[in-house]
């Protein structure tokens, strides 16, 4: 038995969904999808589910994590139905189920709100900047520690629980047994699918966005590695020097692919963009610049004159990392991860 | 018997000429008796042969002739034709058919497809030694048409058939015309009203002078055939003379004590026993309803113009042939179907219809504010148990735009649909489309799970198990339920038996081919049209309406018709009228009759069809089926023996 929710539809909008209720049933998506299986059919079950506002059965469901939106469902739609834009606001909207904050939902529903969150770290950043009273190496290490401090807190204050609460939704909640040795095994496959997106291949046409992807990924993640391990502004390492401008390089350019697609719109994927789509993939491209930027003033040794250029890396560096990263787009990383493994146990 | 005669034998180019061996069926037959010339052709049906063959009948007096080809649906007309040409009487061509009956039919067995040919066209040789010279009997017909019915159809068919100067009479059955279309509000496409659509149609019709407008008549007996029908019409009074002063009689009904349930809202209201259904309807003059009229006199103390001196009216009329365009019913479920009459919030889709023109502001029914709508499609058709297997092809749409209607005038409605499948068909798709992307739900069900409508403390649940949602059961609690109700043939249909019109296994009229003859009857002289001859929507049933007018038309436009002389023919001196033929014709055709020495059957040749079927029943043999004689038919199974 359940009882229809229209409300729900409601809901789901304001994550970015619409016209979903044009859809009649048909299947097309489904049939059309390379990533649907007959055991895991999307996505025309999570758009009927979505109509009728099943909000208990999309919560229990992996399916909004296990498109990688190609767009070829919205392309066959006959009743332009947008049903890949619908995934995607599916994974919006369980974002900010999973996030025990609320702040996601938040966030993802009012666009003032997340302007007024980046002012308010920005005068942050100022703040601490003119009780420091400008002074350069001591804003510098502290700015190291900082990053040292948020993932560790974002990790256990807000992922770890997170995580957990997804875990409760798809396995607990909906009493599905796994024993312990799956949870063990299926190790492997959360670890591929974090570092590879390995499912992404299996949309079609498909090769050379998940290379990007993959590379980007490698990037970001060797970036975050080299500044905060290596810590790359105070390395004198030739080799760590130059693997942090290779990898900023990397990150900043390859955004720039990225969008320049979200402003041309030719593919599906790329034609609706959230303000959390656009913050996301602008962030991450002014984090390589500017760090970039940093280091080549250390480098030639002007950053002591240009103190400003540090100080907006840094307050672009502390809004990713206190709200993109924990309440933004940037979840999808661990989300989808971690999707693949419950899947994986689940079955 | 010695006629000289002619015959063809056709190759078809090869389609007959493959597998039977013309040449021999050719000589097989040129030494019959009475063969004048036997010749082969390339095509029978070519321009070449039928000029041959008209110079052959002209030259050599040729008395009948035979052509062996295709099917005679396909070339009897072509060569009965070439036989005028050849002035000879028609009825003097015979037609064999090898071509289906032999070459196609036995293409494996060359030898014995040639065998049964020979035998055809010896059959045929048989038959036309027989064949006599027929004049197709000629009757007057009355240029005038009766249409039953004066709702948009009926209407519509007046003005065409008055348009081509017939004389037309509107038989109509109620007190007003308009039929079902003046009790709907806004339609589909243009969301003009019925009531407009009704008005527009009325004023035409009054200006024309060759069109006279019958309401509450109802025919009572028709006797004649096509061309020539004599109808006995019986009008009811209205009670009211016929100029009337509206503030008068707006309080003669104020005083009207007797309350009814108004039959032109679905009973969804009341009205008095003097009414009329609403303001500009026509014609505009009210009525009284003196089945329900107590004779109080309150009426008549307020209103000079009530009457109760007027008489019923017996009127005969005279036309050439009769137009039905009698409508349909909204089914009635029966009690307890979906909770019909056992919850008191369950209505049908016409009740509903009403209810949204009569409502302002808040949708509200026995003083409930409505917002849930359950609307449960299919109900009386496409039964799995009942007998209307059909599909009402109107309510899918109808109940659709009646859904987006409720949503645009109220606030706050929901509506959720209960289907077995959406059929909005044609242009009618862009409702499902608009009604969808404003938030209706649509839920599916198979027609042997179908939705279940149950009362719990005070409210009405509707479950389904929704195979759009992997059968899952779902429920909505809905403040009114609509149960969306096909068309039925009207309850009282007994002006159809009146025609002796036949009725489909759906219970409407029946038409003759529901593809190539959409609006003829078996009955000649008379067109069905509309609803009465299965649910149709207003396009429909206009579209219908024009087709039947014409149809209707052709039949009275000479003056005279003409009619196949192959009919029954009574031999006076054997006949002992022993009644079993009239009982056998299906068409009425045979009557009793009496001169100083003796009782006899007579043949109606202006409604005999010649099927025949008096002919087998007849125990002295009197019956003769012209063309088709004993001594004929005898004849042609000897040669095929």
């Amino acid at each position: 038995m359940a009882i229809i929710n229209l409300r729900f539809g409601e809901e789901l909008k304001k994550y970015g969904a619409f016209d979903f209720n044009a859809c009649y049933n048909c299947g097309n998506c489904t049939a059309v999808c390379s990533l649907s299986t007959e055991d895991d059919s999307f996505p025309r079950e999570m758009v009927r589910f979505s109509v009728l506002g099943l909000e208990d059965d999309i919560k229990s469901s992996l399916k909004p994590w296990l498109c990688y939106y190609c767009g070829e469902c919205t392309m066959h739609c006959p009743r332009t139905a947008y049903p890949g834009e619908l995934m995607m606001s599916l994974r919006r909207w369980l974002t900010s189920v999973y996030d025990w904050t609320g702040l996601s939902g938040l966030l993802y529903k009012s666009l003032p709100l997340s302007i007024l969150a980046f002012v308010l770290t920005a005068l942050g950043v100022i703040i601490f900047s003119v009780y420091k009273k400008f002074d350069l190496a001591s804003i510098m290490h502290y700015g190291h520690y900082f990053e040292m401090f948020a993932i560790l807190t974002v990790l256990g204050v807000i992922f770890v629980p997170n995580l957990i609460r997804m875990w409760w939704f798809v396995i607990l909640k909906p009493k599905i047994k796994v024993p312990f040795k799956k949870y063990v095994r299926g190790l492997w496959e959360l670890i591929v699918h974090m570092f590879t997106q390995k499912r992404a291949l299996g949309c079609d046409d498909n090769q050379l966005r998940w290379f990007e992807h993959f590379i980007l990924v490698i990037g970001y993640l060797g970036l975050l590695f080299t500044t905060v391990v290596l810590d790359w502004f105070s390395s004198g390492s030739l080799f760590v020097t130059a693997l942090g401008y290779l990898l900023s390089i990397t990150v900043f350019a390859v955004t720039v692919i990225f969008v320049s697609e979200r402003v041309r719109k030719k593919k599906e994927l790329s034609k609706f963009s959230q303000p959390s789509d656009w913050l996301f993939v602008i962030w991450l491209f002014l984090m390589g610049l500017s760090a970039f930027v940093v280091r080549v003033f250390i480098d030639t040794g002007i950053l002591e004159n240009n103190i400003w250029i540090y100080l907006l890396h840094l307050t672009i560096l502390v809004q990713w990392a206190l709200i993109i990263v924990p309440f933004g787009k940037w979840t999808h990383f661990l989300y989808r991860s971690f999707a693949m493994y419950f899947a994986k146990i689940k079955g | 018997m010695n006629k000289k005669l002619g015959v063809y034998i056709c190759h078809c180019g090869g389609n007959i000429s493959d597998y039977v061996d013309v040449e021999k069926v050719r000589l097989s037959v040129e030494n019959e008796e009475g063969v004048f010339i036997a010749k082969t052709t390339m095509f029978a049906c070519g321009d070449s042969n039928q000029k041959e063959m008209v110079e052959d009948i002209k030259n050599n007096h040729l008395d009948g002739v035979v052509v062996a080809s295709c099917s005679p649906k396909l070339h009897l007309l072509t060569f009965r034709a070439v036989t005028e040409r050849g002035e000879l009487n028609k009825y003097n061509y015979i037609h064999a058919n090898i071509r289906e009956q032999a070459s196609w039919a036995h293409s494996d067995d060359k030898a014995r497809a040639t065998e049964k040919a020979i035998h055809i066209v010896k059959a045929a040789i048989a038959k036309v030694r027989y064949a006599e010279s027929l004049v197709p009997i000629k009757i007057k017909s009355i240029k005038s048409v009766a249409v039953i019915g004066g709702g948009v159809a009926g209407m519509k068919a007046a003005i065409e058939l008055s348009n081509l100067g017939c004389q037309v009479y509107i038989i109509e059955r109620e007190y007003f015309v308009g039929g079902r279309v003046s009790q709907w509000d806004a339609l589909f496409t243009t969301n003009e009203t019925g009531k407009e659509l009704v008005t527009r149609l009325y004023n035409d019709l009054v200006k024309r002078r060759n069109i006279t407008i019958y309401t509450s008549t109802e025919v009572i007996s028709c006797s004649g055939n096509i061309g020539d029908f004599k109808l006995k019409i019986k009008t009811t009074p209205r009670y009211i003379k016929e100029k009337c002063n509206l503030g008068e009689l707006q309080n003669a009904i104020d005083a009207c004590p007797v309350e009814v349930p108004d039959d032109f809202n679905f009973h969804i209201t009341s009205r008095k026993a003097i009414y009329h259904n609403f303001p500009g309807e026509y014609p505009q003059s009210p009525v009284i309803d003196i089945k329900n009229c107590t004779r109080c006199g309150a009426c008549e103390k307020i209103c000079e113009n009530v009457d109760f001196s007027q008489k019923e009216e017996i009127t005969d009329i005279n036309v050439g042939s009769v137009l039905m365009a009698t409508g349909f019913d909204p089914y009635t479920p029966a009690d307890g179907e979906f909770g019909y009459n056992s919850f008191d919030n369950v209505v049908t889709l016409p009740q509903f219809k009403r209810m949204i023109d009569l409502s302002d502001e808040k949708l509200t029914f026995k003083g409930r504010e409505i917002k849930n709508i359950a609307y449960i499609y299919c109900v009386g058709s496409r039964q799995v148990e009942g007998e209307n297997k059909y599909c009402s092809r109107y309510c899918c749409t109808s109940a659709i735009h009646a859904a987006i209607n409720a949503k645009k005038k109220f606030r706050n409605i929901y509506n959720f649909h209960f289907t077995r499948g959406i059929r909005t068909y044609g242009k009618q798709e862009v409702l499902y489309d608009e009604s969808s992307r404003m938030g209706d739900i649509y839920l599916q069900s198979y027609e042997n799970d179908p939705p279940v409508v149950t009362g719990m403390n005070d409210k009405t649940v509707v479950r389904i198990n929704d195979i759009l949602t992997g059968k899952r059961e779902m429920e909505v609690e809905a403040d009114l339920v609509v149960l969306i109700t096909g068309m039925v043939p009207r309850k009282d249909n007994s002006v159809g038996s009146l025609f002796k019109l036949p009725k489909g296994r759906d219970r409407f009229f029946n038409e003759i081919h529901m593809k190539l003859r959409p609006v003829e009857t078996v009955i000649d002289g008379i067109t069905i049209s509309g609803a009465c001859q299965g649910p149709k929507n207003i396009m429909e049933a206009v579209n219908s309406a024009l087709s039947a007018a014409t149809k209707s038309y052709s039949y009275v436009s000479k003056g005279e018709l003409e009619l196949e002389p192959i009919i029954a023919r009574i031999d006076k001196n054997l006949c002992t009228w022993c009644n079993a033929c009239s009982q056998a014709c299906p068409f009425d055709a045979v009557k009793m009759e009496e001169d100083k020495t003796k009782v006899f059957a007579v043949i109606n040749s202006s409604v005999c069809k010649g099927c025949g079927m008096c002919l087998p029943v007849c125990p002295t043999d009197a019956i003769n089926l012209i063309a088709y004689s004993n001594s004929e038919i005898e004849s042609m199974i000897d040669a095929l023996a």
